[in-house]
């Protein structure tokens, strides 16, 4: 019997396709990863795709890749688990040069651990100290006074009054009280309009939950409260009854510990909810129609509060350029890159083009971005109160989410949710 | 055939059946056409448009087409590797009548007790330590060890309905055991090669963490389900562009079913008579 395939002819397609295939699967293609090489700076970053600012950012790579011919930029893109990505190349020695990523959850824990480095001397050297706002080198730096990263992307986390649902509502003016803003949930649910929406089982929630809390915190008493869980002080227990008093009158949308960011996004864009939270990159998104019928404001204060004026959230966390281990031994060209993002051009088209809030100075105002602009020019008009992320211990920030949407829950009592929120940090 | 009232039961239920699974189906095309505002206002509203704007924003902010290119190849030459190892091992397995080859079965079976997220950190450091972290090598010799105690249990079973007088026929026509397994026992089970092919493509072609921690993200080596997620943003989704996305992706999937279907049909039918 003779076969057609025989073994011999067998093992030799076998070691044929080994010997053409693997090499093409691991070192020695054009499609091979070039992170070891040392002419090519590899950037991992959340911006390429769609995330705003991703079509800015692509733009500022390519002026400086023109601007720098002898060297090779390598653009690695993740979503929400570039964290976890980061962390394990950093664990195989392979991590990428230059990491831009928020400060927030496990990103915490890199300058304490080795896996990205202090870059407060390097600021200094380069001379770009100067660029960064005050505020911002405050916020990215930590207790033993290292810089973290290069500051870079900022926010303002206002609260966006669609003024034309309200007045279709009777409601004449942005409410500026608790008492305010109850009338006006009131008025619009009889208008079939939904007051408030938020992502009560997302980030959104949490940071709403945790501005209306702050109603009644002083920023230490606040530090405090997200640092230990501790939410018993006097004014943590007022703050919780204040929103358990907004929630069971009514203000939120219904059912909002089943919503997430997005579906708010589309609540508001769409006109079924008059009233968001929404930090400046959703308010870039806000559809024209909308906006030129939005205000931007802060949250109405209840009796007592601490705050003399509506609050906003504000962060200068959002985005920092890291540099890992890998990063310092081509200090050269990561200094090259970190230079002309920091350049009053590369800035500005991020703020002119994208509609972001930035963490280094600049001239520039989001004028295609009519509500980022006016979430910009808030200025004194509004009382800041503490993002708590930077205070949050990584392991909290889940539970975290999950005591949100059970606090927005409606019949959930005050003493639940301080329980809920305090049980989130059992686990530290 | 006159059909009695007694089917009407049977009717609705079927049609239950399809509607359960048409509904979704038509919800997942019909959002890859539309805006945010249309899918949460209007969910199961037809599109409005049927222009590939969503297709186009996908397949080039994410790269999808190096990226279906990259999981074709890793795909493609695990299955090659799944098939060379598990069909010999089957065999052996499968024509040996001593105790350590029943041994040898049961060990096979033992790798279903080991779950996939277990084995993650081990893995990461073997990759880390052969030098293969961040390369697609290192996916096409991984999966295949996932894959093989499904893959020769199940063919295992098949090739032991073949009769061993088809073997012994072609022993004294001089046939080697290697010509046994290629020309008696491989085509006589090319419906268990067919549904292991189709089970395990559909496993390496949606695998998701170990592509994400092992190959990493780089855009020239990482795969489709690696890429697709890029589409999410945390301050935003466009879930027009992310579902068009998927739709592209699962475009691979849909040919390969297609091809061997009946064949896994035909290989479920067979093995149903048999018991």
């Amino acid at each position: 019997m003779r076969s057609p395939l025989t073994r011999r002819g067998f093992l030799a397609a076998g070691s044929g396709l080994a010997a053409t295939a693997l090499p093409a699967l691991s070192g020695c293609s054009s499609l091979a990863a070039s992170d070891s090489d040392p002419d090519t700076l590899v950037v991992h970053s959340q911006l390429g795709t769609t995330a705003p600012g991703s079509a800015t950012y692509l733009r500022a790579l390519k002026r400086f890749r023109a601007e720098n011919p002898g060297l090779k930029v390598k653009n690695l893109v993740n979503g929400d688990d570039l964290a976890q990505v980061y962390e394990t190349a950093r664990l195989a020695r392979k991590e990428p040069d230059v990491v831009m990523v928020n400060l927030y959850d496990k990103t915490l824990a890199w300058t304490d651990v080795g896996a990205t480095l202090d870059v407060k001397g390097h600021l200094d050297d380069w001379g770009l100290r100067e660029r960064v706002l005050p505020q911002a080198l405050s916020a990215w730096t930590d207790g033993k006074g290292r810089l973290r990263a290069f500051p870079y992307f900022a926010t303002n986390w206002p609260v966006a009054y669609n003024r034309a649902l309200l007045e279709k509502a009777g409601v004449h003016g942005i409410p500026r009280t608790g008492d305010e803003l109850i009338r006006a949930a009131r008025r619009l649910r009889a208008h079939g309009i939904a007051p408030v929406t938020t992502g009560g089982n997302d980030w959104t929630g949490q940071k709403l939950l945790a501005q209306i809390i702050q109603t009644f915190l002083t920023e230490d008493e606040a530090r405090h409260a997200y640092t230990t869980g501790d939410f018993g002080s006097r004014g943590a227990r007022e703050g919780i009854a204040y929103f358990v008093e907004l929630r069971d009158s009514g203000v939120f949308t219904d059912k909002p510990q089943g919503l997430t960011s997005d579906s708010m996004m589309t609540q508001f864009h769409t006109g079924k909810a008059a009233i968001e939270s929404a930090m400046s990159s959703a308010l870039a998104e806000v559809p024209e129609r909308v906006a030129r019928h939005t205000d931007v404001g802060g949250w109405p204060l209840a009796d007592g509060a601490v705050h003399d004026k509506p609050t906003i959230l504000r962060s200068y966390t959002l985005i920092g350029f890291w540099i890992s281990p890998n990063g310092a031994k081509k200090a050269d060209a990561v200094e090259r890159f970190i230079r002309f993002m920091y350049r009053p051009d590369t800035v500005s088209r991020f703020i002119t083009e994208s509609g972001r809030d930035m963490a280094v100075r600049s001239d520039s105002l989001s004028t295609g971005f009519p509500l980022v602009a006016a979430a910009q020019r808030l200025g004194s008009d509004v009382s800041e109160v503490l993002l708590p992320d930077v205070f949050v211990p990584p392991a909290a920030n889940q539970p975290l989410i999950t005591a949100t949407s059970t606090s927005f829950t409606r019949g959930t009592s005050a003493a639940r949710v301080r329980a809920a929120l305090e049980s989130a940090y059992r686990s530290v | 055939m006159k059909l009695g009232k007694g089917w009407i039961p049977a009717h609705l239920l079927v049609w239950g059946y399809a509607v359960l699974l048409i509904v979704p189906l038509y919800y997942f095309l019909a959002s890859a056409f539309k805006s945010n505002e249309e899918i949460f206002a209007h969910p199961f509203a037809p599109p409005t448009s049927l222009g590939f704007d969503n297709f186009v924003t996908a397949f080039t902010s994410a790269q999808l087409g190096l990226a279906v290119v990259n999981s074709l190849l890793v795909t493609g030459l695990a299955l090659v590797l799944t098939l060379a190892l598990a069909v010999p091992a089957a065999f052996a397995l499968a024509r040996s009548t001593s105790r350590l080859a029943s041994a040898m079965e049961k060990v096979f079976s033992l790798g279903f007790l080991i779950p996939t997220f277990a084995a993650l950190f081990p893995t990461f450091l073997l990759a880390a330590v052969t030098g293969l972290f961040h390369s697609r090598t290192f996916m096409v010799v991984f999966l295949p060890a996932t894959a093989m105690p499904l893959s020769v249990v199940i063919l295992v079973q098949f090739m032991r309905t073949i009769p061993r007088e088809m073997e012994e026929a072609a022993r004294m026509d001089g046939a080697s055991t290697f010509a046994v397994l290629r020309h008696i026992y491989t085509p006589m089970c090319l419906p268990g090669i067919a549904t292991v092919l189709l089970l395990n493509f559909l496993t390496f072609w949606n695998e998701y963490l170990y592509s994400l921690v092992i190959i990493g993200p780089d855009p020239a080596q990482r795969t489709v389900q690696v890429a697709l997620p890029t589409l999410k943003a945390i301050t935003g989704t466009d879930y027009g562009v992310l579902t068009a996305g998927t739709v592209l992706t699962l475009v691979p999937v849909w040919v390969v079913y297609t091809v061997l279907q009946r064949r896994m049909q035909q290989a479920l039918v067979s093995g149903a008579v048999k018991m």
